[in-house]
């Protein structure tokens, strides 16, 4: 397969934490904040950036409740992220020698 | 994008499935309180057993019965609560425990209650929804150990219906033992093990 022939990756996607964040959330129904600052081992303020833009592209969905008096947000996959993760993956697929096959 | 970087990406993906998984292990609390439940009323019935009360062993599971859902119920809405991550194999195990749980209720105290069918049949029926129990968190947790004791459960069940009152009652012990307790707190160090990495 030529270079030209690769597929074009998910520029939304295509960052570690952002990629990370959509794996973690592909398995959950629901995840916070600090669960997802400790599975991705980053910082508040670059988690935040990496969220919102997830959110911009309408890939993952926010609700803010309260746990007792403290905040609680939390973070859910949308329709939207799930396919795009699913064709993330299969675009992944077309830089591996087995798929070229 | 090289070969490289997409091998690094899959592996993110893969590392990130896996520390969720871990971070949401079965706690396996639950298992060992009805673990700890089932024991009490078992030698509450050994207890009312010798003193020939045999009219209040049926208060005996109720009471067990009631303790135990209560203390489910409450942990679980405390846990559902404060909990940081709700993945669909906690939902599905939620759905598993919950099913077998009214199952237990069913075949240990309303059908017999009703007269549905002798007493000396709910050991039976138990062992068999113990068995549906395991087998089936087996497949969500993917846990060998457990298949093996769904079937263990399962056979115990076929070989309580034909053995007496003594037997049965010793065999059930000993499958309550092995195929319980023993797991219950093989989950727990399971948990702690995952939670420490």
């Amino acid at each position: 397969m030529s270079p030209d022939k690769f597929e074009p990756l998910d520029p939304v996607i295509h960052a570690q934490v952002r990629l990370a964040v959509l794996s973690i959330l592909v398995s959950a129904k629901k995840a916070d904040f600090n669960f997802l600052k400790n599975l991705t081992e980053t910082t508040d303020g670059n988690l935040s950036t990496h969220l919102a833009k997830l959110e911009e592209a309408g890939y993952i969905a926010v609700k803010k409740t309260f746990l007792g008096k403290k905040p609680l947000t939390t973070y859910s996959i949308t329709e939207r992220g799930r396919t795009a993760l699913a064709h993330y993956v299969k675009s992944l697929e077309g830089y591996l020698p087995k798929a070229k096959e | 994008m090289t070969e490289h970087d997409a091998k690094e990406d899959l592996q993110i993906i893969k590392a990130m499935l896996e520390k969720t998984r871990k971070s949401t292990a079965e706690s396996g609390t639950l298992f060992i309180v009805w673990g700890v439940l089932i024991s009490l009323a078992l030698v509450g019935n050994y207890i009312l057993g010798s003193l020939k009360l045999y009219k209040w062993e049926w208060l005996n599971w109720i009471a067990m019965t009631v303790i135990g859902w209560a203390v489910t119920v409450i942990y679980s809405i405390r846990r559902g609560r404060s909990e940081k991550v709700t993945t669909y194999v906690q939902i599905a195990a939620r759905h598993v425990y919950f099913s077998c749980g009214v199952g237990f209720l069913l075949v240990g105290l309303v059908f017999p209650a009703i007269g549905a069918y002798s007493y000396e049949a709910i050991s039976v029926l138990i062992a068999a929804v113990t068995g549906i129990l395991f087998f089936a968190l087996a497949g969500i947790f993917d846990w060998p150990l457990f298949r093996g004791l769904g079937l263990l459960w399962w056979l115990g069940a076929v070989g309580m219906s034909f053995t007496g009152e003594g037997l049965r009652t010793l065999i059930y012990a000993g499958l309550f033992v092995a195929g319980f307790l023993i797991p219950a707190f093989l989950i727990r160090a399971k948990f702690r093990k995952d939670q420490s990495c």
